[in-house]
């Protein structure tokens, strides 16, 4: 195939801005939309236009010969880095500008394009030791991008917990890519489906990659590298970098045989993921923090599809697994879209206010109706309510799960709570989402920042209003992406192959679109005829308060009250709490702070306990030499005493 | 043409009869209580009075405020097109509509409680909290129920799965249903559609700054939503494929007036609940749907 020569163009053109990235922007920009483009191109061909690219050297890198693949899996997921990739860099330009940030624009620059070569690297390489290398540097470029703003203490506590949680991921990567490589006598990747013995090596596979995907007990170094990251980080992070995980566990149980157990396990993390996820988003005042929880539940989402297509796998090839992993690999996409839009939207607004509480903002659509606008496209999307993306993606993952239950075999028993589960993570972000948008954007502003703020330019506008323009499309048009999702799922499974399209997503478009035309209509009509019939503004009646004060409103933490306490058992909030005393009551104080469970309840006081251990031990070791010879001498008596025992028996 | 020619008539048919529930709803609580009650056609004669009146727009509004209801009005409406009607049939069918439908709901609630925000009142935030809130047990009891029929047909698209009856788990199913459809539409023991004090209140808490026909589109789109329900309560657990059309169709009006009549004996002989309580008895319907599902699963392994 001739896709070599723009995956070059697209490397070199990227290889250059990195360079050109510390002294050049406008060149560097330019150079990077130009690779993204040609990455974009170069992947479309491979989706649409049939054969997978491979390439093969005799340059030996590592004692490996150098070993390229484009399929149409790793294809689907090149697509997404190019789009994020590519509108991130333009959304950066104004974002981190070199006038706001002269320190770490030039930084930011350099490794975002190495970022992106090193996820390209990661899709395309087909050797066990080359992945390595390629994921190794991938987790390095997300750490400096993450601590671009290093100075605050926040922010570097933050990377080196994605530094330290990514490299014990990376653990069991090299336990997988060693244990394949001896097992199967080259470190070359492949389809080896045949080799049953390597099924086990899937678990490994699981942790390794499930850390880097964030499911739920692994996802303990998101929420705070998602929340402190400059918002375009945020955005590649988790609308992308996220998703290699899950192209890593996606891409080895098509390859790999996989134990029966699998479909059952992942299925299970999924559907906690998304449930946890998504109430641990609830729960939170921080709107980056609570757009991070929510990456969490659509992790969940993505593992329910994947989950249900190894069930259907383990069980007599089913073809609803078809559809569970058609929605799953749609979704990818899906979230990568809207969740960037919506950090992208959070990053103007953090941009103009300065602050990340929601209970700090308020009002913010009269002086931002762009951005809220966009913020609410993305909340419905991310909501999966028709008609955009998020809602097609969902409902053929429903499909899927409907089908394994109306056939009645053991998968059904995995998909009636998993579809029951998932309804109730939909309700809920639907929840999180009225919250969030509600919080920031509606009602009063209830500080001087919020009631300063002021629009993004156009270098922000533009990349979100793009990825608006993704979620409308995959929504209102779902089947012209079938195509490029069925070569998807192809790729991972071939008896699935010659996938047409479920004939009800040209039902499921149509009626989509007439809903959006309909909706127009009604709106237009009801503004109209509301104009007509005499349209008076007044203070907000509330019940008939004269002056209602901003500090009246309903608060993100009140607004999260009745259904955050039914998680009270995992969310554990800690409070702070002094009610007004007397009849001149001075100050009462009501704090609430969502601390992240798994880490600071399990792994914090496990890792405290080490540190003890570690401490006790090292009194051992105090430097006086007369010490050391006890320790010696000791050290002998007592194998002396072994070997003396041993040779008594 | 036909198709059109049908369109039209469902439309129709949804838009003009969904206004008598609630006036049937509250001349049972007036028989009930010795009280002569408004008319029937109560509803009718507010919306036509609210589709003429002006509208009083809070000064924090954004344009969301009236967009809100129009798209809420739309979802509802385009999830009672979806909906079968006995021997008609459904207008447009396919595979998974039901989950579009259940979408739908979710789409106009999150444009109500959208609306009610906009107005910064904490009264109408308390509202659309529990709104959210509740909104995920009754989410989850819907789909169980969802899935005990599909259990039950095979199918995923509304007219094969409310064409048989329950089966053994009609019963179940019913109760749960209805659970969920008092709980949906706001009706006693959730919430008190006749109370002013706000405090205590989920739906209607939320309209308070609504005025106008805003409001109108607002509360024809809650008797829509009522109808809606009733008549998927009625065709779930009736063998409405099973009777001749006429027979059907008479089924279907007396099962929906029957439910109706029932909402209103409930709201006269029961009191609201305290909202402590309003979790535990949406679990209760989720659980009957649940157990609805296992025994839809029994009878079809037989």
């Amino acid at each position: 195939m001739t896709l070599g020569p723009p995956l070059l163009l697209a490397f070199m053109a990227l290889a250059i801005s990195i360079a050109a990235g510390f002294r050049l922007p406008r060149t560097w920009l330019a150079l990077t939309v130009t690779g993204t483009v040609v990455g974009l191109v170069a992947a479309l061909r491979v989706l649409l236009g049939g054969g997978n690219w491979e390439w093969q050297s005799g340059f030996l890198l590592g004692g490996e010969p150098l070993h390229l693949r484009l399929d149409g899996l790793s294809a689907m997921f090149l697509m997404l880095v190019s789009v994020v990739g590519g509108t991130g860099a333009v959304y950066s330009r104004e974002y981190w500008s070199d006038h706001h940030n002269p320190a770490s624009a030039p930084r930011g620059r350099a490794w975002w394009s190495a970022l992106l070569i090193c996820m390209g690297l990661v899709l395309t390489v087909s050797n066990g030791l080359h992945f390595l290398i390629a994921w190794e540097l991938f987790a390095i470029c997300g750490y400096f991008l993450i601590t671009l703003d290093r100075e605050r203490s926040g922010v570097r506590a933050a990377g080196w917990l994605y530094l330290a949680a990514s490299h014990a991921g990376t653990m069991c990567l090299f336990a997988f890519f060693a244990t394949l490589a001896s097992r199967t006598g080259s470190w070359e990747l492949g389809p080896m489906r045949e080799h049953a013995e390597l099924a086990p090596l899937f678990w490994l596979a699981l942790f390794g990659f499930g850390v880097k995907a964030g499911f739920f007990p692994l996802h303990i170094w998101l929420p705070s590298a998602h929340a402190n990251a400059p918002s375009h980080v945020s955005a590649i992070m988790s609308g992308v970098a996220i998703k290699m995980g899950i192209y890593g566990i996606v891409r080895f149980s098509g390859w790999l045989p996989v134990p029966p157990a699998a479909g059952w396990v992942v299925i299970g993390l999924g559907a906690l993921s998304a449930l946890l996820g998504i109430a641990f988003a609830f729960a939170q005042n921080d709107f980056k923090r609570l757009l991070a929880y929510c990456s969490v539940e659509n992790i969940g989402v993505i593992l329910i599809g994947i989950g249900g297509a190894l069930l259907a796998v383990t069980h007599g090839d089913a073809v609803w697994g078809r559809l569970a992993l058609a929605g799953a690999l749609l979704h990818v996409w899906n979230h990568g879209a809207f969740k960037a839009l919506l950090f992208f939207g959070a990053g103007s607004v953090l941009h103009v206010t300065g602050t990340r509480e929601m209970s700090r903002l308020g009002g913010l659509w009269h002086r931002m109706p762009w951005t809220a606008g966009l913020f609410v496209l993305g909340s419905i999307a991310v909501a999966g309510l028709p008609p955009l993306n998020g809602f097609v993606s969902e409902w053929l993952i429903y499909l899927g799960l409907f089908d394994a239950v109306t056939s009645k075999g053991p998968s059904a028993w995995a998909a009636m709570p998993v579809a029951i589960m998932l309804a109730m993570a939909g309700a809920m972000a639907m929840a999180s989402f009225a919250k969030a948008g509600a919080m920031i954007f509606l009602g009063a502003p209830r500080t001087q920042a919020a009631a300063h703020a002021h629009e993004c330019g156009n270098w922000m506008r533009g990349p979100m209003l793009a990825l608006a323009g993704v979620c409308v499309a995959i929504g209102l048009a779902p089947i012209l992406f079938w195509p490029a999702v069925s070569r998807a799922v192809g790729a991972w499974h071939p008896a699935w192959a010659p996938a047409e399209a479920p004939a009800p997503l040209v039902t499921l478009g149509s009626v989509h679109v007439a809903l959006v035309i309909l909706v127009l209509a009604a709106a237009a009509w009801l503004w109209r005829k509301a104009q007509a019939n005499g349209l008076r503004r007044g203070l907000t009646w509330d019940c008939g308060y004269a002056t209602p004060a901003v500090r009246m409103q309903y608060t993100s933490a009140s607004f999260a009250g009745i259904a955050s306490g039914w998680f009270r058992w995992i969310l554990q909030p800690e409070r702070k709490m002094r009610r007004p005393r007397g009849h001149f009551p001075a100050e009462a104080i009501r704090l609430e702070r969502i601390p992240e469970t798994v880490l600071e309840r399990i792994i914090g006081p496990f890792s405290a306990v080490i540190m003890q251990v570690s401490t006790a031990v090292r009194r051992l070791q105090h430097g006086r030499v007369q010490f050391y010879i006890l320790y010696v001498v000791a050290g002998l008596i007592a194998l002396g005493v072994l070997v003396l025992l041993g040779g008594a028996q | 043409m036909i198709l059109i020619l049908n369109l039209i008539l469902r439309l129709a048919l949804w838009l003009l009869l969904a206004p008598l529930l609630p006036g049937i709803i509250n001349k049972v609580k007036a028989w009930v209580a010795g009280r002569r009650g408004p008319p029937v056609l109560q509803l009718y004669y507010d919306l036509a009075k609210l589709w003429r009146k002006g509208v009083v727009l809070s000064t924090l509004a954004s344009p969301g405020f009236i967009a809100g209801p129009a798209v809420a009005w739309v979802a509802l409406t385009g999830a009672a097109m979806l909906m079968p009607l006995g021997p008609a049939g459904s207008a447009l069918s396919f595979r998974g509509d039901v989950l579009l439908l259940i979408y739908l709901l979710a789409l106009a609630r999150f444009c109500t409680a959208w609306a009610a925000m906009e107005t910064g009142s904490a009264f109408e935030g308390m509202g659309a909290a529990r709104e959210v809130s509740y909104a995920v047990l009754a989410e989850a009891a819907i789909v169980a129920a969802v899935l005990s029929l599909s259990v039950q047909t095979g199918s995923v698209s509304l007219v094969t799965m409310l064409s048989p009856s329950a089966g053994a788990g009609a019963v179940l199913l019913a109760a749960g249903l209805f659970t969920v459809l008092l709980a949906e539409n706001c009706r006693v023991p959730f919430d008190d559609p006749n109370t002013h004090l706000e405090l205590t209140m989920i739906h209607e808490v939320m309209v308070l700054d609504h005025s106008g026909p805003p409001l109108a589109a607002i509360l024809h789109g809650a008797s829509v939503k009522l109808l809606l329900f009733a008549v998927l309560l009625i065709q779930a657990v009736l063998p409405m494929g099973e009777l001749s059309p006429l027979a059907a169709a008479g089924a279907l009006a007396a099962g929906v007036l029957g439910v109706t009549v029932s909402v209103g004996l409930v709201e006269s002989l029961l009191a609201r609940l305290a909202f402590r309580r309003v979790p535990l008895l949406l679990t209760t319907a989720f659980l009957l749907c649940l157990f609805a599902l296992l025994v839809a699963w029994k009878g079809g392994a037989k």
